[in-house]
């Protein structure tokens, strides 16, 4: 039986629209969390919402949401992985569209606006998965100087932003910008194992 | 003379009041800003674009668009054209790129384009080579009195519709059949002077080979100088993707932005946002790069 971080709910109770949650965890918990974000989001909050996937291709994602009886079907998926991956883009699920790569950061803000400007949903939120992933690609100062411009691009349009990160795989002037930004912290970050 | 001295000259409440209403009326007059003076302008439509142009093209502007091969030129050009039609103007496209069917072809896969507009002519699509046929224009280069009369053909096609938008594209195939750069110049100048007289904002559309900081903004360097406008479009290279850019260089009339902005075609047509700073210019090794 999956079990969700309720904690995580009660928090989400706390932030408004126009708010950005830095969420924080380690590597084995990042699921969890994850899934204790989005899940408020979409069945209380009843959110629709942008997924951007810099970690894993979105395929696997749905289809772990789907393991846990979670239909994600209203939410969109932009996939930044799978194009690296010859054949990775051809999938069976219509809620996905590819960027070629994690260093098209502009491309991935305005594929999001664009996402945005179909949709039908009145509340919305935009999650990345995660800063760490992005850390990879991009050089310090541009992924800082992109978190910067994607929280304020989000907020002034009143759509929740949810940026997930491992601290300890995050460049410390990128973790330390990200407190700056961000309104709220879920921190997860530090696992304690029972 | 003699004055009164000082301590007779009594204090009267209401000259002072009067006083200090009419310095108080002056000091307004000479404080209030001047009326300043704004040209009426074509609103592009084009998601982004009106904000860098500080509310669009000043009316009858004749804007270069330059950029390099698939940089999004004609989707822009097109665009430009469609949110003038839905807003009831008459447009017109000529077309010596590529065949009009082709083009409209290509555009059709866009949700922002709507066939009906083109049937029920509010969009014009002329082909240059059809055009060049009426005109018995069917040779390697064009004198002085085949530029006039092609100069004369578009005047009376935009004359006779009631144009109010117009696209070349493009600009730089057409000037190839005009071997000297004066030609060019006067080809050029002759026909913005008269569209804009008929109030039509016109778009050229011109090819370069690299959109850089050391390049011409245009295929035969004499159109920049003619144009009231110029907007480069091109790519940025970043760790071997190309990011597709755009920046409006010059726009008389108007004050603009001229910082890069990173475009992505949509469905929804042409979506801008600034290009981030850090990433603005291409990979050193890079044959874009600057």
């Amino acid at each position: 039986m999956f079990e969700l971080d309720q904690r995580i709910a009660e928090q989400l109770t706390e932030v408004s629209l126009n708010s950005s949650v830095q969420v924080r965890f380690g590597n084995s918990n990042s699921f969890m969390v994850t899934a204790s974000t989005m899940i408020p989001l979409m069945q209380m909050f009843e959110m629709g919402g942008v997924y951007i996937c810099a970690t894993r291709g979105a395929v696997e994602i749905i289809e772990a949401f789907e393991a846990i009886g979670v239909d994600v079907s209203n939410i969109q998926f932009i996939d930044l992985v799978s194009s690296g991956i010859l054949g990775g883009t051809d999938v069976p699920y219509d809620n996905i569209t590819f960027v070629d790569s994690p260093i098209m950061l502009e491309s991935v803000l305005l594929r999001t606006l664009y996402i945005l400007r179909i949709s039908t949903n009145e509340r919305n939120f935009v999650l990345i998965d995660a800063v760490n992933s992005l850390a990879i690609y991009n050089e310090e100062r541009m992924l800082a100087e992109y978190l910067h411009t994607f929280i304020n691009t989000f907020r002034q349009r009143e759509i929740l932003s949810i940026i997930l990160n491992v601290p300890d795989q995050v460049p410390p002037a990128v973790l330390s910008n990200l407190d700056l930004y961000c309104t709220d912290l879920i921190d997860r970050g530090q696992v304690v194992i029972h | 003379m003699s004055h009164p001295p000082l301590h007779r000259v009594k204090y009267n409440p209401r000259i002072a009041h009067a006083s200090i209403t009419a310095i108080v009326s002056l000091w307004s007059v000479i404080m209030q800003p001047a009326t300043v003076y704004s040209r009426d302008r074509c609103i592009t439509g084009i998601h982004g674009m009106d904000e860098i142009l500080r509310g669009g093209i000043p009316y009858g502007s004749t804007v270069l668009a330059s950029g390099t091969c698939g940089s999004g030129k004609t989707t822009f050009g097109m665009e430009f054209l469609v949110r003038g039609a839905q807003a009831g103007e008459a447009c017109a496209h000529f077309t010596a790129t590529e065949p009009s069917v082709k083009l409209l072809e290509n555009i059709r896969q866009f949700a922002f384009f709507d066939m009906n507009m083109v049937d029920s002519g509010l969009i014009n699509v002329f082909d240059m080579d059809v055009l060049y046929s009426w005109l018995g224009l069917d040779k390697a280069s064009f004198d002085l009195d085949d530029v006039h009369a092609l100069i004369k053909a578009i005047v009376d096609i935009v004359n006779t519709i009631g144009v109010t938008r117009l696209v070349i594209d493009s600009v730089t195939t057409l000037c190839y059949k005009i071997k000297s750069e004066q030609l060019i110049r006067d080809f050029l100048f002759t026909l913005g002077k008269k569209l804009a007289t008929l109030g039509c904002t016109t778009i050229l559309i011109s090819e370069i080979t690299s959109a850089t900081q050391n390049a011409h903004w245009s295929s035969f360097g004499v159109e920049e100088a003619i144009a009231d406008g110029i907007i480069v479009m091109g790519d940025v290279e970043r760790m071997g993707h190309l990011l597709r850019f755009l920046q409006v260089v010059k726009m008389r009339g108007t004050a603009h932005s001229r910082a890069k902005h990173a475009i992505e075609l949509t469905p929804l047509g042409v979506m801008l946002t600034p290009m981030l700073k850090w990433g603005a210019v291409s990979d050193k090794t890079s044959r874009w790069g600057s």
